[in-house]
């Protein structure tokens, strides 16, 4: 059934691109056929109102969650190791590869088929939940799945909505609803629907079935705040009329109806079409600069496998060139070996060194990686610190897999395009000056708007007598001073958007007068004044937005009647566009937008989240460069930057804004900049900790949206870059640079110049508004903050944190914590398959390059899933090799691990190194004991399967020690699970050769491994070759600690030292009793 | 590719949950292990405890060291080739294909008597017991005593797995190849009269192989019967069956076969031969004197010409006055 339908929209969908392709869709309201006089159009099919969320089906989840599995890379070599096993004659047996790779496909598949079994219940519960239809004048219930593109649904309240609708009529008198879109964008706030004018009278199934009209929009798209459309309603003898539609009369799937009786309305989107579906694609994934290390790794590692299979086959045949090598009398080849070409002979000896090695890069890594993630992702939700209690709020792991980029890189010139934004908590504040008999800003701002700014002014106005009351079917309702209801008629919104930062209403007062009412940002409103108290309220408003206020001006304009009329007409035609409908509003707005009076300003102190100051203090002594960016106006933002400490008294403030470069080019500008700080860079010694000392000048960025609009701006003569670079690179000597009057498209604009600059820095940005999102999601961490305006920047981020405080112990403990212990697993994971594999490499110049394995099947199988595996992941769950408290104390910590420290070439060549020198160890003490003396009191000698378990032996434990030694926190699991993990590598090893296992056709293991331990001399070799292995790593330890010791070592030295004096500001300190000399309002 | 869409939270209407949370409080536990402040152990590796450690460490192998060292030189070895490729040596003549079987003598003296229990080896250098193809060219079925294996031995056995239309037991490379050569020691008394010195051939292979994992066929007939439908490995003079007079050391038990099927780690190995046991304190084992060693070699035609490139043989008649032993 579901595969039907999998079918049959993908039929659509293939249909649809090849012939009836259309930009939008025409639908007939209640199925009905329009009048014959309506223009043609093309039919369309649309797919029923069936969501698929879930992947697979019972038939084809074995062959497709197959297929996805191997589409990864890692899978796909195993896979290809595991089938070059079978089929040529290779030296160890599929079984090694065979039964990792099946137990991982097999959990992962277990897993996501489980999942996708959860999906398929909610799917069935969604599809199959009742829907009242109309159909013919009479209430029907039906399945949800059922529901056709046409049909008129009635939607009862707190009821979600089965697909998208177009609203035409509701219980209430006004033609509204409220719903709200929890589900969909977290937002819990109620928002107001409206209506389709034309339909909202009919209330009843009969009237609603009479109705008669099309309605054309576009083709569904996945942008929940978009929707263009326009319906035709006919009525029995006039032409049709035509209405605009908007994202206001669409009711979206997914969201539910609050306070309202029922309403009624016709399907548009169904199914998978829908916007909520369309919204659940997949985001696209986000890789960690340790992954990428990681890859990079591999691939070494791949060249290292290679060229190992290469030298050992070329060795063979020169080996062989010796008479009687190749075939001694002793052991023969059969006929058809010997009848085999050279050439396949070299390729099958070339496949079967690549399978021998193929260890080194093993499956569990992968899976260890993975559940790392997974699991240590849930130590972040788990963080009681993190937890705010207001918000009843923990943080949220969207993506898993950047864990360790949190405690990455960073540094020296690095940024972390951080916005602070406006974070809530309207203070106070507000001047009115002028007449002030108006209505305010229209929308619905019951005293609880999205915006401060909205409540700002009306609880300003109601300060001076007036309030504001309600809007009531198109009235706004004002309590005037002597207590009198005035009425106006809500005519016309002109909305907001970011490019105007301008929104209007047109009201009709009771007299008949008709007013333009526009509040906007100053920048915004300004120019478009022609009288008002310009000058003193500019000079008001600078005053305000110095003092870090948020300010807002407040216009308005009369208009006559016959002016209202065309502004109408313009309205109509621009709003039933189906094509640029935006742009044509706008160019619409921008007309009518002119001439106006001002009336006042309003000002909104924002407060500054709890301990803002504290945490950015703390990130730029961590070494993270801040860059804050933001839509206010320079004064404001510039005021913001000093009480959150980002800039300081002593910082010296470097413009590149819009005035100055009216007066100066731009090239001139930027030069001098870069002159200024280049003199002082270059004078002192580059040392990045004195960037921080207060004697050293140190220099803030301000840049506006204009001016970075223009370095930005390629250039004709190709020379495009040039400003960027330098732009940059004065940057890069400013400690501290803000961009104000970004546009949120500019905000991700920045982040990716700052990703993609020469030093790639890894780039964090953390924001709450919708405006915040497309940064969000450029920057390699993307972090939202649950904030109360919405939730958008929290569900598009890949961690969401309740409060901006909450930043420093993420990256400074959890981001620290992950990435020591990733880095360590990945390096740890390498390290031990060197010191698995190079042995059996070695052994191929000792047994004629013949691919002999050193280690019996069992060994070469479990070594990476169960003797070595367990402690490494605990240890990559675990490990804090610095307390937290000291982590949080001093950020200069974060410091030590900048720029990827411990994955560089360095540390992973360091790695290598000892990976091989203890191969080396292993197998040349095995050899000389094997070489020399023969091991047992009774004189009797051991075999090769006793050699190459000797070296198995002393392997495992020094694996497991190098680990145990690199543990610094160790909890009683970690003591479990590494003599865990040693005892049990014993036990097997005594079951498995203590026995004569009958479905083995070999017995070779048999009491070997305790033959080996009953010798003296074995026993001495093992501690023997443990320690000298061990020794190399402990010396370095030791030495590196004593000589140059690294910050963090310095403090695991002493851990109970006080705290350094400048890196403690007391932690409990009121954020905005900041000492600066801020001038607070009077 | 994957969609994240989750309908449950449509149903639900509410916020998407956070892992490991629960609807009705957020708020995570407050236990250690979630809140990663578990007690623990803090070692921190510095000089101060390393160096000392270090320094203990020494000191107790000081004294293992000793020990090793005196029980290492209370070793008394003797290496004697007969390989016979110099001219002037005795065994010369059987590199020679036509002297078959070709029985050679060779005196050594031994300057100090050992004492205690002696280990006979021989040795053999740039044998490849180690080889892949020569590894695993047997079959354990067979030599479990499976009767099975014993008429359709296992295919890693080939080219060694039949013969003129028989099996081959045992089957395989590793048995084919089997050290047959036959050494005889003789103390030389005062009288030049020749003494036999008693070599014991039981004793050289693990007890548990011999006792376990080599098997002869079952059944209560002679053992030639119950190896009947087989055929000996081409190599070898006499079938498996005739390894040894002594019922107990006969066919797949047969020790020497044993030690020989344990295959060496290297290609310079050696094995243990046999063992001669002290007979009383009062007499070294073997006295400081004059010796005779007989080697008889059974050599085959096919591979004449490779033995004798390819083989050194030796023979490490060790001793040590502990009574332990080692080379």
């Amino acid at each position: 059934m579901e595969c039907c339908s999998l079918v049959r929209t993908l039929v659509h969908r293939y249909c649809a691109g090849e012939e009836d392709w259309v930009d939008s869709r025409t639908v007939y309201v209640g199925h009905r056929e329009p009048p014959p006089g309506a223009e043609a159009y093309i039919p369309q099919r649309y797919p029923d109102n069936r969501i698929v969320s879930s992947k697979y089906t019972f038939w084809n989840f074995v062959p497709k969650n197959l297929f996805e599995q191997f589409r990864r890379v890692a899978n796909f070599y195993f896979l290809i190791i595991f089938l070059v096993q079978l089929i040529i004659d290779t030296p160890t047996s599929p079984v090694t590869s065979g039964l990792p790779l099946f137990f991982v496909i097999t959990v992962t598949a277990i897993k996501q088929g489980y999942e996708d079994w959860l999906r398929h219940k909610a799917d069935n519960a969604m599809n199959q939940c009742p829907v009242h239809f109309v159909q013919h004048g009479r209430l029907v219930r039906k399945q949800s799945r059922k529901l056709r593109v046409g049909d008129i649904v009635l939607v009862k309240e707190d009821e979600t909505f089965p697909c998208d609708l177009i609203f035409l009529s509701s219980s209430r008198a006004d033609g509204t609803c409220h719903v709200t879109t929890a589900s969909l964008d977290g937002e819990s706030s109620h928002k107001t629907h409206y209506a389709v004018q034309d339909t909202k009278g009919f209330h009843s199934e009969e009237d609603i079935d009479s109705l008669h009209a099309t309605i054309e929009c576009e083709q569904p798209q996945p942008d929940l705040y978009k929707f263009v459309g326009r319906i035709n309603v006919y009525n029995d003898q006039n032409d049709p009329v035509v209405r605009p539609l908007g994202s206001e009369n669409l009711l979206l799937r997914g969201a539910t109806l609050k306070n309202t009786e029922k309403i009624f309305g016709v399907a548009i989107y169904t199914g998978m079409e829908t916007k909520m579906a369309l919204n659940y694609q997949s985001k696209s994934q986000k890789r960690s600069a340790v992954e990428k290390s990681m890859n990079t790794f591999l691939i070494v590692y791949l060249c290292i496998l290679i060229s190992k299979a290469l030298v050992n086959t070329v060795l063979k045949y020169v080996w062989q060139s010796t008479p009687f090598q190749d075939e001694p009398w002793y052991s023969r080849k059969t006929e058809a070996e010997r009848q085999r070409s050279l050439f396949l002979r070299a390729f099958t000896d070339f496949l079967a060194f690549m399978v021998l090695f193929n260890y080194i890069i093993p499956v569990s890594m992968y899976v260890t990686v993975e559940m790392q993630k997974f699991l240590g992702s849930y130590f972040i939700t788990w963080d009681n610190e993190m937890f705010d209690e207001e918000l009843g709020e923990g943080p949220l792991v969207n993506t898993s897999d950047l864990n360790e980029e949190l405690g990455q890189e960073r540094e020296e010139l690095f940024f972390r395009a951080l916005c602070l934004c406006h974070t809530i908590q309207v203070k106070d504040d507000e001047e009115v000056d002028g007449p002030q008999k108006s209505p305010d800003s229209g929308k619905r701002s019951a005293y609880i708007s999205s915006s401060p700014d909205e409540v700002a002014l009306v609880e300003g106005i109601q300060r001076f007598g007036f309030t504001y009351l309600r809007l009531k079917d198109n009235y706004m309702e004002l309590l005037n001073r002597d207590n009198d209801v005035e009425r106006f008629e809500l005519l016309e919104i002109l909305s907001f958007d970011s490019v105007r930062r301008r929104m209007s209403v047109i009201v009709k007062s009771a007299a008949g007068e008709i007013y333009l009412f526009c509040k906007g940002a100053d920048s915004s409103i300004f120019p478009r004044v022609i009288e008002g108290k310009v000058d003193q309220i500019r000079s008001r408003v600078e005053r305000n937005a110095v003092e870090g206020l948020r300010t807002l001006c407040v216009a308005y304009k009369r208009l006559v009647p016959e002016e209202y009329e065309g502004i109408c007409k313009l309205l109509q035609a621009a709003r039933v566009a189906l094509q640029d409908r935006d742009k044509k509003l706008a160019e619409v707005y921008e007309q009518i937008e002119t001439d106006l009076v001002l009336l006042g300003a309003t000002a909104v102190e924002d407060r500054l989240q709890e301990k803002a100051a504290d945490t950015i203090e703390a990130l730029q002594k961590a070494g993270i460069k801040v860059w804050v960016l933001t839509g206010d106006k320079m004064e404001t933002a510039a005021a913001t930057c000093y009480a959150c400490k980002l800039f300081r008294r002593n910082t010296q403030l470097l413009e590149v804004t819009t005035k100055r470069l009216e007066e100066h080019s731009l090239h001139d500008v930027l030069f001098e900049l870069s002159k200024t700080v280049l003199r002082c860079s270059a004078s002192l010694t580059r040392d990045n900790f004195s960037g921080l000392s207060a004697d050293m000048q140190d220099y803030g960025l301000i840049i506006d949206g204009a001016a970075l609009s223009l370095i930005m701006k390629p250039r004709e003569d190709g020379s495009s870059s040039n400003y960027r670079e330098l732009f940059l690179d004065i940057c890069r000597n400013c400690s501290a640079v803000l961009c104000c009057r970004m546009a949120p498209l500019q905000k991700a604009q920045i982040v990716k110049l700052i990703k993609f600059s020469k030093e790639h820095p890894i780039t964090l940005a953390i924001g709450d508004g919708a405006n915040d999102v497309s940064m969000i999601l450029e920057a390699h961490v993307g972090i939202g903050v649950i904030g109360k305006e919405g939730r958008q920047a929290a569900r598009n981020s890949d961690y969401a944190i309740p409060k901006f405080k909450h930043l420093k112990k993420m990256l400074l403990v959890h981001g620290h914590f992950y990435y020591i212990r990733i880095s360590e697993l990945v390096q740890y994971f390498f390290y031990k398959n060197v010191c698995f594999i190079f042995p059996q490499f070695l052994y191929q110049f000792f047994c004629g390059f013949s691919q002999q394995t050193l280690y019996d099947t069992a060994y070469l199988t479990l070594y990476n899933i169960s003797f070595t595996s367990l402690p490494i992941l605990l240890y990559s769950l675990m490990e804090q090799h610095v307390a937290m408290d000291t982590l949080k104390r001093d950020p200069a910590l974060y410091r030590d691990i900048a720029k990827n420290a411990l994955l560089r070439w360095r540390a992973f060549i360091y790695w290598t190194l000892l990976g091989l020198f203890d191969a080396l160890v292993f197998f040349f003490g095995a050899y000389f004991m094997f070489e020399n003396t023969t091991v047992t009191s009774n004189g009797q000698v051991f075999g090769n399967w006793t050699f190459g378990t000797l070296v198995f032996t002393v392997m495992v434990f020094t694996v497991t020690l190098k680990l145990a030694l690199d543990t610094h926190y160790w909890t009683w699991i970690n003591h479990f699970v590494i003599w865990g993990s040693l005892l049990f590598y014993v036990v097997f090893s005594l079951l498995w050769g203590g026995v004569v296992w009958p479905f083995l056709s070999y017995q070779r293991m048999y009491y070997v491994f305790i033959q080996l331990l009953s010798s003296g001399p074995a026993w001495l070799a093992i501690v023997l070759l443990v320690t000298v292995s061990l020794l190399p790593d402990v010396l370095k330890k030791v030495l590196c600690r004593q000589l140059w010791p690294s910050a963090i070592e310095r403090v695991q030295r002493s851990p109970s030292r006080p705290a350094p004096a400048d890196a403690a500001p007391s932690p409990d300190r009121p954020l905005l009793t900041d000492p600066e000399p801020r001038p607070r309002r009077e | 590719m994957a969609m994240n869409y989750n309908a449950k939270d449509e149903v639900d209407g509410g916020p998407p949950c956070p892992p490991g949370g629960t609807a009705k409080t957020r708020r995570p536990d407050n236990t250690a292990f979630k809140q990663q402040r578990l007690p623990a152990w803090q070692p921190i590796l510095t000089a101060g405890t390393v160096l000392p450690t270090f320094f203990i460490i020494g000191l107790i192998f000081i004294p293992i060291g000793i020990g090793i060292f005196v029980t290492s030189n209370n070793i008394r070895e003797i290496e004697i080739d007969y390989t016979g490729t110099d001219p002037s040596s005795p065994c010369y003549k059987c590199l020679s294909p036509n002297v078959t079987p070709c029985i050679c003598t060779i005196n050594f003296t031994l300057d100090q008597s050992f004492e205690g229990n002696v280990f006979m080896y021989y040795g053999l250098s740039n044998f490849y017991q180690n080889h892949r193809r020569y590894v695993k060219s047997r079959d354990d079925g067979q030599l479990n005593g499976d009767p099975s294996a014993l008429l359709n031995p296992s295919k890693e056995c080939e080219p060694y797995r039949r013969n003129e239309d028989k099996p081959i037991a045992p089957c395989g490379a590793i048995a084919n190849s089997m050290f047959n050569d036959t050494l005889e020691l003789f103390q030389v008394g005062n009288a030049s009269d020749l003494m036999p010195i008693t070599l014991k051939k039981k004793g050289i292979a693990w007890w548990t192989d011999k006792n376990v994992k080599f098997r002869n066929p079952p059944g209560t007939d002679p053992l030639e019967e119950r190896f009947k439908g087989t055929t000996k490995p081409v190599n070898w003079v006499k079938p498996v069956y005739m390894l040894d007079s002594d019922e107990d050391n006969n066919g797949f038990i047969n020790e020497d076969f044993i030690v020989w099927m344990r295959t060496a780690a290297l290609p310079t190995f050696r094995k243990l031969y046999r063992l001669i046991e002290r007979k009383n304190d009062l007499h070294p084992t073997l006295p400081a004197g004059r010796y005779y060693l007989n080697i008889t070699y059974i050599i085959l035609n096919t591979l004449h010409v490779l033995f004798i490139s390819s083989i050194v043989n030796h023979l490490h008649t060790v001793d040590k006055n502990t009574g332990t032993w080692s080379l």
